[in-house]
């Protein structure tokens, strides 16, 4: 999932060269078009559930959903966060033994979607495991939630631990500050806005999870619209149960937006790496330990448990996985392809400064913040308006799949146009002109500057988006052409029916391809810093 | 490589209803550098653009040689122009080497001759040994010097400077200037150097241009510019002036430290005198209110009849403050401008 900084706050496009009124309308017009395809879905949601009449058919579902996701957000999501600020602020500024280590490794659970954290524990927890302390309902869901998100927070905290400088702590030092006060005065205040942006995130991931809840049965809102959609077969109540969760997104993406934007005041360019405090002996030592009590608590555990059960398993069960396993990819494959397309729109459209650009990225960042059953759900209606209105044919294989890409570019565009925007904004705006002066003709330029410069971001943000929709469960379950399985709709499937033992394979496929980005972003964080590029 | 003169003229140009850069007209003679004075804003950097052909005109036109290339409706590309630009942020390409960025403009040749010529002119801005730099991996200083290097090897009619040392600390920056010019004028290149520095424009410009909200107030060699200024605001360009408004009767305007020749105006005027053409002499008219050390110069306030201004004097000896003194004028550096709304 998003590492470093959150795509759901993609920073606005920072200082706009003079705006281009002479650039070609395609442009904007590519970018209006990414407007719609991100957010069509999510305000499909909100519009048909505001014009119609109010639904009386089941408010005790509406509110049993509220209260625990309500409950959830505070239990859980404070959780993740008190975890995600400790290990960020002992990995930032204290040195012990392991830190290195646990620098990476503690951001290593966002690699595994929560509902295999569910599945993991549950195998732990339930009969057959090895604990006797069946971890169930709200209890259950939060403590995964909160081992699960915090890694948002941790990052978050300590990218704002990161953008400080020595200085803050060293001026606390001379107005008389002991190391922990200055800690506690100085540099934690300074950090509170990765604070509130990381938590923020947590909240989002709680609020779209829909595989945690439904396996721990508990009511949520997101498991509602499953509920009132499938169950009940209360479309309208669907939708406004969807309704309310975008109105939660895109107010947790308000909060998150706000905090990243006063994150900016800290290092000026005479930036230098925080001075690690030396603590005592005993400090070093439990900081280790604590540390790898999280790591083993939020992964090692969980995982290693499903690895093992899934070697117990004969070894024809691999053959089952072939065909899930290249759906997967194929899915992922033109899901990220097609979202590459939309975030490189939304990208240089910002570039450019125009405000298409920015419509594209706050669209991209509503769609990444609405849960993927809200889009799917947008994506089906909007489909139903436009077959009513015989736009469109009978919903065929293809047709399925376009639409369950839609809602992967819907979902995603953010978290690919992430990466790109942060690779083009260290390239100065310059740089065009100066390849035009140096006599290159505007496809020339686009060749030798333009291409080379965006292609490594350009690959990250697909990876990025690639294994975002390998893990993607909800919006997958509801569009997916029938007969069609995914990894995650395996293991889903596979854990619904209590087989844990066979879902721990696709799970633990799932959580290896989501180690590579975290890899990939993690050890590439301290370089992202000063002086380099 | 042949320079070019580079002719401005009543060229405007607009975003939305404000005018960035309004009627203004400036030469640069082939080979010799103008320099564009003026604060933030006032227009130059849009100016520089336009001889580019980063940004169209909207009206009037600019010729470089003679050719037109700029005209409302009709930009020559500006791979087409030969010329050079050096830009604020040096707009190194980040995915080349200092070599590469080099020899990006270099067309033709064979890549081995492409290269040579790089390192050629690497080693002219002393750089050779970083050939194989990326840009992140040098120094704003070396930055400076790669771009500039990267502007002059395709033999450019013109180079454009773009506050090129505005990052870079003092010391470094009059060093890199020397080197730079010299660069330049070896070269034989025309150039446009625009900059907020009053020290760096008087230093380099064989045309000074003094720009100020979008206009041009003053063009001219360096030293009439600053001998003769035609407005208040063209003197404040080049140094501290104090400024009163006065009147000015039979040949002469007063002011509280005495008497500005004011030939031929009569009338509402405003009066600016430069803070080295006020000179204190042993009296009493005047009092010394503080004083500051600044180099070469001291700084003096000094107060008579309710005013207050500044003056740079010898950084020994003289007045302390609390002591009073007279105040002689120097002519030369005071000027009367004619007021029409009676502002200063």
């Amino acid at each position: 999932m998003a590492i470093e900084a959150s795509p759901a706050s993609l920073p606005a496009p920072t200082q706009a060269a003079r705006p281009h009124r002479t650039a070609a309308p395609w442009g904007a017009i590519a970018a209006a078009c990414a407007v719609l395809v991100c957010a069509g879905p999510a305000l499909a949601v909100l519009a048909m559930a505001l014009s119609a009449p109010p639904a009386a058919q089941d408010a005790a579902l509406m509110r049993d959903s509220v209260l625990g996701t309500a409950l959830l957000l505070a239990i859980g999501g404070g959780g993740a966060t008190l975890l995600g600020v400790a290990c960020a602020t002992l990995v930032s500024v204290f040195a012990f033994p392991g830190r290195g280590f646990f620098a990476w490794a503690l951001a290593a659970p966002l690699a595994a979607p929560i509902y295999v954290l569910a599945y993991g524990y549950s195998a732990l927890t339930w009969a057959g495991g090895p604990l006797d302390w069946p971890l169930r309902g709200v209890a259950g869901a939060a403590f995964v939630y909160a081992l699960g998100c915090y890694p948002y927070v941790y990052l978050a905290t300590r990218a704002a631990f990161a953008a400080q400088s020595m200085c803050a702590l060293e001026a606390a030092r001379t107005l008389g500050a002991t190391p922990i006060s200055a800690i506690l005065r100085a540099a934690l205040p300074a950090a509170y806005p990765g604070v509130v942006a990381g938590a923020a995130l947590a909240g989002m991931e709680i609020v779209a999870d829909y595989g945690a809840a439904q396996h721990f049965g508990v009511t949520t809102i997101t498991t509602g619209v499953f509920r009132a959609r499938f169950a009940q077969d209360a479309p309208l109540l669907a939708l406004q149960l969807a309704a309310l969760l975008v109105l939660g997104a895109a107010f947790l993406m308000w909060i998150e937006r706000r905090a990243r934007g006063r994150r900016g005041y800290a290092a000026g360019p005479r930036w230098r790496p925080a001075a690690l405090a030396d603590a005592p002996r005993w400090f070093q030592i439990a900081a280790t330990i604590f540390c790898a009590a999280v790591v083993a608590l939020a992964f090692a555990l969980p995982l290693g448990w499903l690895a093992r059960l899934a070697s117990l398993r004969p070894l024809s069960d691999v053959d089952g996985l072939a065909a899930p396993l290249f759906a997967s990819l194929a899915l992922a494959g033109a899901g990220a392809l097609a979202t590459l397309a939309f975030a490189a729109v939304a990208a240089s459209a910002a570039r450019h400064g125009d405000g298409w650009g920015r419509a594209a990225f706050l669209a991209a960042g509503l769609g990444y913040a609405a849960p993927g059953a809200v889009i799917a759900l947008g994506a089906m209606s909007l489909y139903a308006v436009a077959r009513e209105a015989g736009l469109v044919g009978g919903l065929s294989a293809g047709l399925g799949a376009a639409l369950l890409i839609w809602a992967y570019v819907a979902r995603f565009t953010a978290v690919g146009a992430q990466p790109l925007e942060a690779g083009l904004a260290r390239v100065s705006r310059n740089v065009a002109g100066a390849a035009r002066t140096l006599g290159a003709s505007p496809l020339q330029r686009f060749w030798r500057v333009d291409l080379p410069i965006a292609a490594p971001a350009a690959a990250a943000g697909a990876l990025m988006a690639f294994i975002e929709i390998l893990k993607e469960l909800p919006a997958t379950l509801i569009l997916r052409p029938a007969n069609v399985e995914t990894l995650a709709i395996r293991a889903y499937a596979y854990a619904s029916d209590e087989r844990l033992t066979q879902a721990a394979a696709p799970a633990l496929l799932l959580t290896a391809a989501g180690l590579v980005p975290i890899l990939l972003f993690t050890r590439a964080l301290p370089r992202l810093r000063a002086g380099a590029r | 490589m042949t320079a070019a003169a580079i002719a401005v003229t009543r060229v405007r140009r607009a975003y939305g209803d404000a005018p960035a850069v309004d009627d203004v007209t400036v030469t640069a003679p082939a080979g010799r550098t103008l320099a564009l004075l003026g604060p933030s804003g006032s227009g130059k950097s849009t100016l520089l653009r336009m001889i580019a052909g980063l940004e169209p005109v909207d009206a009037g036109e600019i010729r470089i040689g003679g050719d037109r290339v700029s005209a409302p409706g009709f930009t020559l590309a500006p791979e087409a122009r030969r010329i050079g630009m050096v830009f604020q942020d040096y707009a190194l390409f980040p995915h080349l080497t200092a070599a590469g960025n080099v020899a990006f403009g270099l067309a033709g040749a064979a890549r081995e001759a492409r290269e040579a010529e790089a390192l050629s002119w690497l080693d002219r801005v002393g750089l050779k040994r970083r050939a194989g730099a990326y840009p992140h991996e040098l120094s704003g200083g070396e930055q400076q010097r790669v771009a500039l290097a990267r502007a002059l090897a395709p033999q450019p009619r013109a180079v454009l400077l773009d506050e090129p040392f505005s990052g870079l600390d003092s010391t470094l920056r009059a060093t890199l200037r020397d080197m730079t010019m010299a660069a330049i004028a070896d070269a034989g290149a025309t150039a446009v150097f625009v900059t907020h520095d009053i020290d760096e424009a008087l230093a380099i410009a064989d045309r000074l241009a003094v720009m100020h909200q979008g206009r041009l107030l003053q063009e001219d060699d360096p030293r009439t510019v600053y001998d003769h200024p035609n407005s208040v605001e063209a003197a404040r360009a080049l140094g501290p002036v104090n400024v009163i408004a006065a009147l000015a009767r039979g040949g002469a305007a007063e002011t509280p430290f005495g008497a500005v020749s004011a030939a031929g105006l009569s009338g509402a005027v405003s009066v600016a005198v430069r803070a080295e053409a006020l000179q204190l002499v042993p009296g009493g008219r005047a009092l010394v209110t503080a004083r500051r050390p600044q180099g070469a110069f001291d700084a003096a306030w000094i107060e008579a009849g309710g005013v207050t201004w500044r003056a740079a004097i010898p950084n020994r000896g003289g007045p302390e403050p609390g002591a009073r003194a007279d105040v002689r004028i120097d002519p030369a550096g005071a000027f009367v401008f004619a007021r029409k709304d009676g502002s200063v």
